[in-house]
């Protein structure tokens, strides 16, 4: 589906697909979301509220960088195990549809 | 995101668009912020002005949620170009 550019004032003729701008909008929701996510399970998880200095310690820091891998391991293990759950449903409903 | 099949126009309006969403996202993480520290640090209400105390946990607050939101920004970026690498291979 392509639209015209409204207000264009002769200067461009070229056709913009919403589609592709609805693809990049998802992917910067996506990748914002699950960045947000990130920053304050990780937050939650690695720094106590004690706030005795600003800086991050050794030992948040280290946390941090380990929390981020996890969540990523994480996101992939729940991703694979959707992704076989869809697989499974969809054979077994192949073989009712019969 | 990679815009290079993308013409002029698209790019200009993905831009704007895009521009606008993180204008958006920057008031988030700062009412964000703001509930965080201020939950965090804010319990004393015998007085209406913030205590020294309380003044510096906002500071020291506020400084660490910043750093720890670069590092994770910093490990985002890493994993990133490495799916990227992956992908090309």
């Amino acid at each position: 589906m392509s639209f015209l550019p409204f207000g264009g004032g002769g200067s461009s003729q070229q056709t913009i697909n919403q589609q592709n701008v609805a693809m990049v909008e998802q992917e910067y929701e996506a990748v914002t979301e699950t960045f947000y996510r990130i920053v304050d399970s990780c937050f939650k998880k690695c720094i106590p509220p004690k706030y005795i200095e600003g800086e991050l310690n050794k030992g948040e820091s280290v946390c941090i960088d380990r929390c981020f891998n996890k969540y990523i391991e994480v996101t992939t293990k729940i991703g694979e195990a959707l992704a076989k759950k869809g697989q499974e449903a969809g054979a077994r409903a192949g073989g009712f549809g019969v | 995101m990679d815009f290079s099949h993308y013409n002029d126009a698209e790019r200009a309006h993905i831009l704007k668009l895009l521009e606008q969403k993180q204008m958006r996202d920057f008031m988030k993480f700062y009412s964000n912020l703001v509930d965080r520290c201020f939950n965090d640090c804010i319990n004393d209400f015998t007085s209406k002005t913030l205590t020294t105390k309380e003044e510096t946990c906002i500071q020291r607050c506020t400084e660490k949620f910043l750093k720890h939101n670069e590092r994770v920004g910093q490990r985002f970026a890493e994993y990133n170009q490495s799916v990227a690498a992956q992908q090309q291979a």
